[in-house]
């Protein structure tokens, strides 16, 4: 292992509005090593990868590669420089074989009078399938194979364009991929890496910090868009991770938390969920949540608190189990069984399933509440604006007025709005998806008073939010989920918070 | 499954099999079997056993009458222009797009063919040189289209509304508004003629259905085409072209109606702008029904001229069952629901509108 | 959230995305006064009072089938079964109103209603897209037609006072402005004022969120295109009266013009936007522009052409790209 950087970032500084992704990281990649990154949900991770790979352009600092002074401003250039991704998600055409992804836009060497060969393109196909070792038919349909599998033939392609390139050294860029393997598909994909590492680069980011230390040759910590320190895996230990990830203070001061009440265990018990399971994502779970409560579902990706959230809204039907709102039980079949019962549920996805974002902000306040806004059966105007008045003030959305497109709101006054619809309707229950989720930090704050005053109004929330600290601060009790199942419930009274290092290593 | 690399290797136990199949093809003796799993691997398996029942239904009810040699030669001679048609249509809808403006393009084409070979109404006569004229028409109609659908970002679906409109008034307007004799005798003589008892426009709908199924499978753009298909998203960020794709397709779709048009033209013996009307829809019930899935990314030009065959197949039983030839549009209308209900997938397309 | 993405870095691209922020209505009343005055000025005859009767006449009829298909396109979708259903419907009219008189009209909005939702329950319980489903029925409407009568049937003389309640005037106004009338303050009124004509367009803006919250999208989704049937019927029996007679493709033409009325309207095909008024706007323009070309003597056969790059123009000036990350 050589200490030469084949990937050299020095002050790169990348901020979104109202956030600094990435404050003056120097971060390098040396040549033949497995580089493993940690950080938690938010630290800085995925921007620095994207700035990797060309999708961002960082505002500030240098990028040298092999040395040289680049830029890299598209997908395209990082792939000429040999730096690729294996996206979580996957990025192959799923009704395409897998030598077209393999060879997908740059076929030219496969070309002869014009057409393709395609006895040349399989052999070829297999020659790099071999070199990450497996040997399925290149023939076959992407979406037919495992996600594991899948996962491999984007290792073999961007190794093969790197060859293609001429580059000596490529640097792979493995974005949790070991969530979606089985246990012995991991200890495939590490074997092939210490293979890989003979000839490339990997920078390897997970939550499985068990992982990371038995197959990293050097890990580096992110927190808060910094870089804080790189470990030599050998002597690391995972507590000590843990606590280079979450540091050691937390700060409660924006989480209003003097505004909690105590736990009042003489409060009507609102949502009680009883047994609730779906077959392949989360074991059968019983929990319940009291008038004014705030309860928190904290688990990595695959944990099954996404599915939990889904169930309950009616969005995905359980395989068996009941759920009551106000000791009476519902029959969840559609969202509409949901919002009827008085379940209501403030989406991650803001843009796409949180607003109709080309009618005004006045329209998605009223959504839920129109049939209410009437007068001798016929919807009024007056009553609509007065209601969507009440709360763009309430609320303090900043908006010009309350018929400006919901698309042209920032993001915070946005989730206001979102937030504003389910008030004006009295749901029991709201169900929060990552409420700050690209937000900036004066909303944010505003959107954690929010949620306090909701639940000291008697609302009973359940929470999903995207870092930790978010979740401590603002919960009354703590589920925490992994793998499907529950681990330990916290309760999180305000005057003695747990800290994230007491949190973490049930989590991981 | 214990193991990753057992599970992979079970597979290449099996892959060298399917993989030496087709250099053993020749010694193979010709069986049911062997001919099934032809079939099977074709893509078409569904619209040939669909034919098939078609067919005998059909057989009984006309006590054999309709398996005469005159029949199914009428069958393979209505089906071939549809069938050219909707080779052009169909890589549209892999794409994930529509092409509304087929009636247009065709209009304008056969317009062209009308006033430039020898005719009843102008002196221009280009004689054999309308074959790549006509051509040319038809792809700049498909380039107009792809160009503005890509460019200036409008949806296909509107794009070719609007274009079928432009066109179809134009040829209109050229024509005005009249039938053009064509004096030149070759081109029916061609098309109404037979080669070995096999209707010639037959052969036509083949020799495109060759060129198409050679594009689709050993061109980079035809194979490019069903990335776009697949998704667009990931095919652009694997560095395909996407814009030079749909143009390309949008442009060989305008050729082949040019194509088309020509021969829809020259069985006629004249060409009017309104030679076009009503082919949409039977195209777009023949790529449907020949199993390319609206959604893109899947079918090819055989599932367009298998759809073809199926579509002329029905109408041309019911003919000859004596059922009310009006009844063609609605057997049409339930033929392309049902096929869109089956092949449709409806996970990709999440919310349908 | 930037309101102008960063990729449409091209100046014409810019200003493309500026102008499609702007309410589309102003932008259709704008072009229906730029035309107006152009029509003016280029022919004395425009503004006669024969001439804007005329133009009235057909942007009724228009009106009717627009204001119907509307709601189909704020859904998202598209009706292509009108000019069968309207076909359809002016045979079964002038089939029957020798014989049962007014309950003519009654039958043939009930029969726009069964059409209507005939197409709403295929498209949205078997969840195939619209344009397919209304395509395919569309085949099914015209064949029905043509086997109740292939050729053209014309109404027996003895019905023609029936058929004045839409030829006929009320108190000096025609009675065929009325109807549309009608037909536009019923839609209005469902649009603006009651819980259902709303959830279509949050449907049609976000049919996600919708479902989200609890809105039934099947429901919508079946009712929008029964009021397209509805407007189909109405506008179905007005051609009919209007030239005493039903054949099987009297309602062909009506298809392409109805979606480009809504179309330049400024109801933008991507759903959830614009409405019955811009509908009623897009029928004056779409009315006065037919009428006008021929005044002013543009070729009758150029007009099509016209009418098919305007629709082009205002879609790629209406069009929302933000809401489609790949366009198909």
């Amino acid at each position: 292992m050589s200490t030469e950087a084949v990937v050299e970032l020095t002050g790169v500084t990348k901020t979104f509005p109202g956030v600094v992704a990435l404050n003056k990281v120097d971060f390098c990649v040396r040549y033949n090593e497995i580089l493993g990154l940690v950080g938690e949900n938010g630290a800085g991770k995925s921007t620095l990868m994207k700035i990797l790979i060309g999708l961002y352009r960082p505002d500030a600092g240098q990028i040298r590669i092999r040395g040289q002074l680049t830029t890299l401003k598209d997908p395209e250039s990082a792939g000429r420089n040999g730096i690729g991704m294996v996206f979580q998600e996957g990025c192959m055409i799923p009704n395409l074989t897998v030598c077209e992804n393999l060879f997908l836009s740059h076929e030219d060497g496969f070309m002869r009078h014009g057409l393709l060969q395609h006895k040349m393109i399989r052999s070829a196909a297999r020659e790099v399938l071999a070199r990450v070792g497996v040997t399925f038919d290149p023939d076959t349909v992407v979406q037919t194979l495992t996600p594991g599998e899948q996962q491999m033939v984007e290792i073999a392609r961007l190794l093969w364009l790197s060859s293609l390139y001429e580059i000596a050294n490529p640097v792979l860029i493995l974005d949790e991929p070991t969530t979606v393997l089985l246990e012995d598909e991991t200890k495939r994909l590490f074997e092939i890496l210490q293979e890989i590492k003979q000839h490339a680069s990997v920078i390897f980011i997970s939550h499985r910090l068990e992982e990371i230390v038995e197959n990293t040759d050097r890990i580096v910590v992110f927190k808060d868009g910094e870089y804080v320190t790189q470990l030599d895996p050998r002597q690391a230990e995972i507590t000590e991770i843990e606590k280079l990830m979450v540091g050691k203070e937390l700060t409660l001061d924006h989480f209003w938390v003097s505004e909690q009440g105590e736990p009042e265990t003489d409060q009507p018990e609102v949502l009680g969920v009883n047994g609730l399971h779906l077959k392949g994502k989360f074991e059968p779970i019983s929990f319940s949540i009291r008038r004014g409560e705030i309860v928190s579902l904290v688990g990595l990706v695959g944990s099954g608190k996404e599915e939990i959230c889904e169930c309950l809204t009616g969005t995905v039907k359980a395989t068996s189990g009941r759920v009551a709102v106000a000791g009476k039980e519902l029959r969840l079949s559609s969202p509409g069984d949901a919002v009827d019962n008085g379940i209501g549920h403030i989406p991650k996805e803001r843009r796409s399933a949180g607003l109709a974002l080309d009618m005004s902000v006045m329209d998605n306040i009223n959504l839920l509440v129109l049939r209410t806004l009437k007068k001798r059966g016929f919807i009024r105007r007056r009553l609509e604006k007065a209601n969507a008045l009440k709360w763009v003030t309430e609320a303090r959305i900043k908006t010009p007025s309350i018929h400006t497109k919901s698309a042209h709101l920032s993001g915070g006054n946005q989730q206001k709005t979102i937030i504003s619809k389910w008030l004006s309707s009295s749901v029991k229950v709201l169900i929060l998806d990552h409420p700050t989720r690209g937000v900036d930090v004066g909303a944010k704050s505003e959107i954690y008073g929010r949620i306090r005053k909701l639940a000291s109004s008697g609302m009973s929330l359940l929470i999903m939010c995207d870092t930790l600290e978010e979740d401590i601060g603002l919960c009354d009790r703590m589920i925490i989920l992994k793998d499907g199942r529950v681990v330990r419930q916290v309760q999180c009274p305000p005057d003695q918070k747990p800290t994230p290092l007491d949190l973490i290593d049930a989590i991981v | 499954m214990q193991n990753p690399g057992s599970s992979t290797q079970s597979e290449s136990t099996q892959s060298p099999v399917t993989l030496r199949e087709p250099q053993s093809r020749g010694s193979v003796p010709l069986s049911l079997g062997r001919i099934y799993q032809v079939i099977g691997r074709s893509g078409v398996r569904g619209q040939i056993l669909s034919l098939l029942i078609i067919v005998l239904l059909f057989a009984l009810g006309t006590g054999g009458r309709y398996l005469a040699v005159g029949n199914i030669r009428t069958i393979i001679a209505l089906a071939s222009i549809p069938a050219i048609i909707a080779i052009g249509v169909h890589q549209v809808v892999v794409l994930g797009g529509l092409d509304l403006s087929v009636e247009g393009v065709i209009a304008i084409c056969a317009v062209s063919v009308g006033l430039l070979t020898r005719n009843s109404m102008t002196q221009a006569d280009i004689g054999l040189w309308i074959i790549p004229v006509v051509m040319i028409i038809g792809g700049c109609a498909g380039l107009v289209n792809g160009v503005l659908h890509t460019k200036l970002r409008i949806p296909s679906l509107m794009t070719t509304l609007g274009i079928n409109w432009v066109f179809f008034g134009l040829a209109i307007l050229i024509s005005r508004g009249q039938s053009i004799r064509i004096l030149d005798p070759r081109f029916q003589a061609v098309v109404s003629s037979r080669v070995w008892g096999f209707p010639t426009v037959a052969l036509f709908a083949l020799g495109v259905l060759a060129i198409v199924m050679l594009f689709q499978s050993r061109t980079r753009y035809g194979r490019y085409l069903y990335a776009v298909g697949g998704d667009e998203l990931l095919a652009k960020q694997g560095g395909v072209k996407t814009d030079r794709v749909k143009i390309l397709v949008f442009v060989m779709a305008g050729v082949i109606y040019g194509i088309a048009a020509l021969l829809l033209v020259a069985r006629l013996n004249s060409s009017a702008a309104r030679i076009g009307d009503n082919l949409l829809f039977p195209a777009m019930t023949a790529v449907a029904v020949g199993g390319v899935a609206l959604t893109g990314g899947i079918g090819g030009a055989k599932n367009a001229l298998f759809g073809a065959l199926i579509v002329s197949a029905l109408n041309n039983g019911l003919v000859m069952m004596r059922v009310n030839p009006y009844t063609q549009y609605a057997v049409n209308g339930i033929v392309l629901i049902c096929a869109v209900a089956l092949t449709i997938d409806r996970k990709k397309l999440g919310f349908i509108k | 959230m930037h309101a102008i993405p960063k990729t449409i870095n091209q100046t014409g691209k810019r200003v493309l995305a500026r102008i499609s922020t702007w309410p589309t209505i102003y932008f259709s009343i704008g072009l229906l006064v730029v035309f107006v005055v152009l029509f003016t000025r280029g022919s004395r005859g425009f503004l006669s009072p024969y001439n804007l009767s005329s133009i009235l006449g057909s942007a009724s009829i228009l009106f009717a089938v627009g204001a119907g298909v509307t709601w189909a396109i704020a859904t998202g979708g598209i009706d292509l079964s009108i000019g069968g259903l309207m076909s359809l419907v002016s045979v079964i009219f002038i089939v029957t109103v020798g014989t049962i008189g007014y309950w003519a009209f009654l039958l043939c909005v009930l029969v726009g209603i069964i059409g209507g939702f005939t197409n709403g329950l295929i498209l949205a319980r078997v969840q195939i897209p619209s344009f397919i489903v209304t395509l395919g029925m569309g085949g099914i409407f015209t064949s029905m037609a043509y086997l109740i009568s292939p050729r053209a049937l014309s109404a027996p003389a003895h019905t023609f006072g029936i058929l004045d309640l839409v030829n006929g005037s009320t108190m000096g106004v025609r009675n065929i402005y009325i109807i549309a009338v009608l037909v536009f303050i019923v839609f209005f009124v469902i649009q603006r004022f009651t819980v259902a004509g709303r959830n279509i367009f949050y449907m049609g803006s976000n049919i996600r969120m919708s479902w989200l919250s609890g809105i039934n999208v099947v429901q919508s989704k079946q009712l929008a295109f029964m009021f397209s049937g509805v407007g189909a019927s109405v506008a179905g029996v007005m051609l009919a009266c209007r030239q005493y007679s039903g054949y099987p493709t009297i309602g062909n033409v009506y298809i392409l013009t109805a979606i480009a009325t809504v179309i330049i309207g400024g109801t933008a095909m991507t759903g959830g936007t614009g409405g019955v008024l811009n509908t009623l706007i897009g029928a004056l323009i779409m009315s006065v522009l037919q009428n006008g070309m021929t005044v002013v003597g543009i070729d009758v056969y150029l007009q099509q052409t016209i009418l098919g790059a305007l629709v082009i123009a205002i879609v790629a000036i209406s069009i929302d790209r933000k809401k489609l990350a790949v366009i198909k």
